[in-house]
């Protein structure tokens, strides 16, 4: 049904509120695993098992800075799971767009 | 006049919402003139801006959402010029357009409602994702995606 292809492990990983809350952080900016370690009341080994999670999932990378290892969202694997959550905001989304375009065009 | 308030946790409906830096005059003509609807749309219709106009739209299928496509029976609801349209758009959704002029532009807001929330794809999402993932995430998402290349 869905024409859009999602690899299991994305779902697997959204599948923990940990982990989606992990994401939601870093929605923001980059973050190092100190600073993401503040937000959650647990050892920091279950978070760098949260954190290996997402990232063989595809949904971070993680880049070392000095001492500290930096976590960022990677957009693509999220985007296809909202297009397959919402496919039709996506669909309007692009017609938006188009619609959009057509205006800066057309000498209405 | 259709009050509808943005909320991401209903399931029964898609809110979508665009600037465009035109006025509403020309936002509107690009909804309610059949050939100026059909090049952004990409689907061919005879509408008119008449309440209880009745026309057909030919759909383009969405796949990811199992939706095959095809002509559609549509009905203009609401026809308030440059303000608002309201079309019935086929046996069960409601599509909304409302013009909002905003600095020299407008912004058109789009309502899209009448989704079964028991649908297969529904239910789906609810469980692998729980509420929280809905409520909050795709609207911050949406900010990181707009703001991708291409």
């Amino acid at each position: 049904m869905s024409g859009v292809p999602v690899n299991d492990d994305v779902f697997a990983a959204l599948a923990n509120p940990a982990r989606r809350e992990v994401l939601r952080l870093l929605l923001e900016g980059p973050m190092a695993a100190g600073e993401l370690a503040e937000h959650f009341d647990m050892r920091r080994p279950s978070l760098s098992e949260h954190l290996r999670v997402l990232r063989e999932a595809g949904l971070v990378t993680e880049q070392r800075a000095g001492r500290n290892r930096l976590y960022s969202l990677e957009a693509a694997p999220l985007e296809e799971v909202t297009t397959w959550l919402h496919p039709f905001e996506r669909f309007w989304r692009t017609k938006l767009t188009n619609l959009r375009d057509l205006l800066d065009e057309e000498d209405l | 006049m259709t009050e509808a308030v943005p909320n991401a946790e209903d399931p029964t409906a898609v809110h979508v919402d665009q600037f465009l830096p035109h006025p509403a005059r020309k936002v509107w003509r690009a909804l309610t003139e059949p050939e100026l609807l059909e090049r952004w749309l990409t689907m061919p219709n005879d509408i008119k801006p008449v309440v209880g106009h009745r026309f057909e739209l030919l759909a383009q299928p969405v796949p990811a959402a199992g939706f095959a496509g095809g002509p559609v029976q549509c009905e203009v609801l609401v026809a308030d010029p440059e303000r608002e349209l309201s079309i019935k758009w086929g046996p069960k959704w409601t599509v909304t357009w409302r013009l909002v002029p905003e600095g020299t532009g407008t912004r058109l807001f789009l309502s899209h409602e009448g989704f079964d929330p028991d649908d297969e794809f529904e239910r789906v999402s609810r469980r692998i994702m729980g509420g929280g993932w809905r409520s909050h995430v795709p609207r911050a998402l949406e900010r990181v995606l707009s703001a991708l290349p291409g």
